[in-house]
């Protein structure tokens, strides 16, 4: 039993750098964290993907065409991968006209190409000539005159962001279930999971949705809470072995910021628009610019939030893989004996990373959720601008929202302590 | 010089100045956090969420300058 696991162990460690040695020392890291129609097991196999075009043929009529995956979908003549040189120069050719009509998946097409494009142009200049890449790798056209108008296929991302959800609907329904009996409710939780994750919806809903959103907490924190566990649970998916990040696709953060963006509009009090529209006490010279930039800011927040959670999530892999390219990048350079002395500190930097990861999907999910339920707060809140008496008495939001859920009238939970430190030097 | 080289020199260069803002305005923030929750630990929770709002807004700025490094780097029409 032991000797087994000392074989696969060492399989395992073995079979990474014959695959890199195999392919020529190449080692792309970009290609890796980005989207792609398999599912990646290497250094085992990979799984394709199924693929499903809206392909308009010669003739002008439009017609959907299925394929068990891109190997079939070559195989079948229909695609083909589209020939080298041709689809070089996404932005000089005008050949751009076809993807502005497919809209999203255009974008995603665009960026993998003109990475693809670096990778090739690099390697090009390397004077290597690349063998033919697989059909899963490549841009795929039609043949025979006709013309892929939208690529449908499901992605590895995608598929990702369906297995968060059908672990959260696992992890979910049966402790709802579970409230809905009573356990919980009218006794104390029961058992390992209910116990976990009723603490991280405590949590959520006492540290981030009610400091925000005061009495309206329960009409929004259903969306705050299936926020911050989907994106913790397509986070984490990320750090297992043979995972992608779906959130590390900025089309699925993209969607989430959508989402909170089209909330926090329709959460929006009269207050709120009047803010953006017409600036109370604001002098009149100032209103031309303040009203588009305050405009502009309903557009800016959302695309913060889905730029934040994308960034953060790419960046993180990049940095573990690049730190394990650096082992590659040495041995080619300096020799075996430098590659294996390499080899150490850079595992080691790389289980830091991975620890930092760990940490970083928590606090991403996390700000997410603070910030959607920030800006829906703010486009809730209903001001009045005489005075606030609250503020009067040194109470926060968050004084107040508590009182008003123990059913007391509000009093200072923090004692404000101004000038403790004079005390403590005399 | 070849101007590609330039424009991909651009690009690093902005990467660096962009880390080097977001990393002075985050340590800034998180010094005056340290401060303020030394000062008054009662307050630590408070002071806590709002430097974590504040710093993720300061690395939303960073971010869109990191998100413009990208584009310049990745979409320089290559060998052209």
């Amino acid at each position: 039993m032991r000797l087994a696991l000392a074989l696969l162990l060492a399989l395992v460690a073995t079979a990474p750098a014959a695959y890199a040695a195999e392919e020529g020392g190449d080692f792309d890291a970009v290609h890796h964290t980005a989207d792609g129609n398999y599912l990646d097991f290497l250094p085992f196999f990979k799984v394709e993907l199924p693929r499903l075009f809206l392909i308009r043929e010669a003739d002008g009529s439009l017609g959907l065409a299925a394929f068990g995956s891109s190997t079939a979908a070559v195989a079948s003549g229909r695609i083909a991968v589209e020939a080298h040189g041709a689809g070089h120069g996404d932005e000089a050719h005008p050949e751009g006209e076809g993807h502005a009509a497919t809209g999203e998946h255009a974008d995603e097409g665009q960026e993998g190409g003109a990475v693809q494009d670096v990778a090739e142009e690099s390697l090009a200049e390397l004077q290597e000539v690349p063998e033919a890449p697989a059909p899963y790798d490549s841009h795929l056209v039609a043949t025979n005159g006709a013309e892929i108008v939208v690529d449908f296929s499901p992605t590895r991302h995608l598929l990702f962001a369906l297995a968060g959800m059908f672990i959260l609907c696992l992890l979910f329904l049966p402790m709802a279930g579970k409230y809905k009996k009573g356990i919980g409710r009218e006794t104390a939780p029961r058992g390992v999971l209910q116990n976990m994750l009723e603490t991280l919806v405590v949590y959520i809903r006492d540290e981030v949705a009610r400091p925000n959103l005061g009495d309206k907490t329960g009409k929004y924190l259903p969306y705050l809470l299936t926020v911050f566990f989907f994106i913790l649970t397509c986070n984490l998916l990320g750090l297992v072995p043979f995972g992608a990040t779906a959130t590390s696709n900025i089309s699925i953060t993209a969607v989430l910021a959508i989402a909170t963006f089209i909330v926090t509009q329709f959460a929006g009090t009269k207050d709120y628009w009047g803010h953006i529209f017409n600036p109370p006490g604001v002098p009149a010279f100032v209103k031309p610019i303040l009203i588009p930039v305050e405009f502009l800011g309903i557009f800016t927040k959302p695309f913060a939030l889905a730029i934040r959670l994308f960034a953060n999530l790419t960046a993180g892999h990049l940095v573990i893989l690049n730190l394990i390219g650096i082992i590659f990048i040495i041995t080619e350079t300096f020799g075996t004996g430098a590659g294996i002395g390499t080899a150490i500190p850079a595992t080691l930097m790389v289980l830091f990373v991975y620890g930092l990861e760990v940490l970083v999907a928590f606090i991403q999910a996390y700000v997410f959720t603070i910030l959607s339920a920030l800006f829906i707060g703010m486009a809730t809140a209903e001001h009045e601008h005489d005075h606030d008496h609250s503020e009067d008495h040194g109470l926060t939001h968050h004084d107040l929202a508590v009182a008003g859920a123990n059913g007391q009238t509000p009093h200072k939970l923090h004692e404000r302590t101004v000038g403790t430190e004079v005390a403590m030097t005399a | 010089m070849d101007p590609l080289a330039l424009g991909y020199i651009a690009a690093g260069l902005g990467a660096g100045l962009v880390a080097l803002g977001a990393g002075l305005g985050i340590g800034r923030l998180a010094s005056s956090a340290l401060e303020g929750s030394a000062r008054q630990p009662e307050a630590a929770g408070d002071i806590r969420t709002t430097m974590i709002i504040a710093a993720a807004l300061i690395e939303g700025v960073a971010l869109f300058g990191l998100v413009v490094c990208i584009l310049m780097a990745l979409r320089a029409p290559v060998g052209a």
